[in-house]
């Protein structure tokens, strides 16, 4: 890539700080100067006019969009919205931007080229935060589970009076014959003997 | 929590997705999802609640939601390409009427008082022109805020100013902020107005934040606010969904409209899903009972969501959304405004959904040869819509 171009200024806006924080340092790896990184846009207006960033990434999720939207009407200065230059035959990559939760405001005058260079640093990093918080939804989700599972076997050991296997064969067994999951099985347990518990 | 109505015949294979913004006015997505409506059609929705106009602009057009809950103007705006990619977008169904208010701060309220003590000089905003006019050039320009640059809000408050003799673009600044985040900016003193729907104007009056001037109904009579748009290839390629879905949301808004559900609808929308927030809050889109302020709020004025003359597309509304986005200039070039209301709002698939006779239409239309003086005569305020709203059409 030629020198002009990775004289790109950006400007960061998301309310997600580990997000932003990996995509700032990707966009320096790749050259590019990161001026002003916000987390929520009370200021929004007040720090593009004053930063005057060549082009703002923002979270598209974010409800402060609309306020970037009018911003881009009032001068021809201030960065306008990505999809206006998404030309027919070229906008497959806006579409990759706004699948990965990805948009944003170029000024005027910004070389395509580079545009899409960086989005793509971009779209890449928030496709992997994605990932990671996906990830980490399961391992969370596989976590609760396997409390909710201990908990429905503690409950059949004090009822049945037998060990853990036993237990955990028992909840298998009811599973596997209802054809159901671990965990719903599990949970119904628990509001069984819960409620067995209560008419005590 | 899905309830499926039994005996249907599903209609497609990939549930349909519509996005909303959670403002009172979703309330006929919510119904029909809630309630089963859209099943007892034979429809699948997934609805999407979305932060920004901009972000349901930016999905329908690149197919990430087929339809959504939409400001009036936004098919319009879409599909003239302005402030975005152009993209083909349609309406055959309004979902409501009316809604918004001109709010101001105490501080610019008791600005107003002085300079006028009859009310018809503050809600017709002669006094604002006096107190303005009386500023001196270092003391700071007022600050109004709307919710989106191509809204009803911007355009009201727009029409409002000018016909104040206040210019809109010299005289004030008018900045965009969410709905949500309206009041906490006037508690600031950030701003010292907005143009906003319900019930962030009842909400600031009832908090002694602000005071409300005028209703989107004083200015402009019954007007359509929000309308169900899709993506028009979408709707080409799903013609027995679209329709189906239009009837779902004909009985959700009657729904919405009848005043036995209210409860069970304030409580539906204060659901973490959708508005999030506590339902006494909510009762002032929906009721005639407006916090004590200094001015009785017209009967007429709050949101309406059921019946033909509210449902049905209005070309001529159509028309003069076109004329206020050429008087501020949001035009970039003046496109066939018969063709382009024709394209957009299209009311004979909203008789065809109801099984209704369409009645002759295109009486709205005016000629080629009109459109430059009929443009003309919005932007100088020689036109207006008739009092008591686009029904009885633009006055000429």
């Amino acid at each position: 890539m030629s020198p002009p171009e990775k004289e790109l200024t950006v400007m960061l806006v998301d309310n997600e700080p580990a997000r932003a924080a990996i995509v700032e340092q990707a966009m320096l790896d790749s050259g590019y100067r990161v001026i002003r990184r916000l987390e929520n846009a009370q200021n929004l207006t007040q720090a593009v006019t004053e930063s005057q960033p060549d082009m703002v990434i923002i979270d598209i999720e974010s409800p402060d969009r609309d306020m970037l939207e009018n911003m881009s009407r009032l001068t021809k200065d201030n960065p306008r919205p990505i999809v206006m230059f998404a030309e027919e035959d070229d906008s497959k990559y806006v579409e990759a931007a706004i699948r990965a939760g990805v948009s944003a405001y170029v000024v005027d005058g910004v070389q395509s080229g580079s545009v899409k260079a960086l989005l793509q640093v971009a779209i890449a990093r928030f496709r992997e935060f994605q990932a990671l918080r996906l990830e980490l939804d399961s391992v969370k989700t596989q976590l609760e589970d396997r409390k909710v599972i201990e908990k429905a076997k503690g409950l059949i050991m004090k009822h049945q009076v037998c060990d853990e296997p036993a237990a955990y064969q028992a909840l298998r067994k009811l599973a596997m014959d209802r054809s159901q999951r671990m965990i719903d099985v599990a949970r119904n347990v628990i509001s069984v003997m819960e409620l067995l518990g209560e008419k005590r | 929590m899905n309830i499926t109505a039994p005996n249907t015949v599903s209609l497609q294979s990939q549930p349909v997705r519509v996005g909303f913004i959670p403002l009172i006015d979703c309330a006929p997505f919510v119904v029909a999802h809630e309630k089963g409506f859209f099943c007892a059609q034979g429809v699948q929705v997934e609805l999407s609640k979305e932060a920004s106009w901009a972000s349901i602009r930016d999905k329908v057009a690149f197919n990430l939601l087929d339809g959504a809950h939409m400001l009036a103007s936004l098919p319009i705006a879409a599909s003239l390409g302005i402030g975005t990619v152009k993209t083909s977008m349609e309406s055959s169904f309004t979902v409501s009427h009316n809604g918004n208010a001109v709010t101001v701060s105490n501080a610019l309220y008791q600005n107003l008082v002085k300079f006028s003590n009859d009310v018809q000089d503050i809600r017709s905003g002669a006094a604002l022109k006096r107190f303005i006019a009386s500023k001196k050039p270092t003391d700071p320009t007022l600050r109004f805020a709307i919710v989106y640059p191509y809204s009803s809000h911007n355009y009201q408050l727009r029409d409002w100013l000018a016909q104040a003799g206040i210019d809109p673009d010299k005289d004030v600044q008018i900045i965009v902020i969410t709905p949500a985040q309206m009041m906490s900016y006037l508690k600031q003193n950030e701003i010292d107005g907005y143009c906003v729907g319900e019930p962030w104007n009842s909400l600031a009056v009832e908090q002694g934040v602000g005071h409300i001037l005028v209703t989107g109904y004083d200015i402009w009579g019954s007007t359509p606010e929000k309308v169900f748009g899709v993506n028009s290839l979408w709707a080409a390629q799903n013609p027995d969904v679209y329709l189906a879905m239009i009837r779902a949301l004909n009985r959700a808004c009657e729904w919405v409209d009848d005043k036995q559900n209210q409860s069970e609808l304030l409580s539906l929308l204060s659901q973490p899903d959708y508005l999030n927030c506590p339902a006494e809050q909510l009762i002032y889109g929906f009721n005639t009972l407006k916090p004590k302020g200094q001015f009785d709020w017209p009967l007429e004025a709050y949101q309406r969501f059921s019946g033909a003359d509210i449902n049905r597309p209005l070309p001529n509304y159509a028309l003069w959304i076109l004329a206020q986005m050429s008087r501020w200039q949001q035009l970039a070039k003046i496109p066939s405004l018969n063709q382009v209301v024709e394209q957009v709002y299209r009311q004979e698939l909203y008789y065809q959904a109801l099984g209704l006779v369409c009645p002759e239409g295109g009486s709205w239309k005016i000629t080629k040869q009109q459109e430059k003086a009929f443009l003309a005569a919005v932007a100088s305020g020689n036109v207006r819509l008739h009092p008591d709203g686009v029904l009885k059409g633009i006055c000429f």
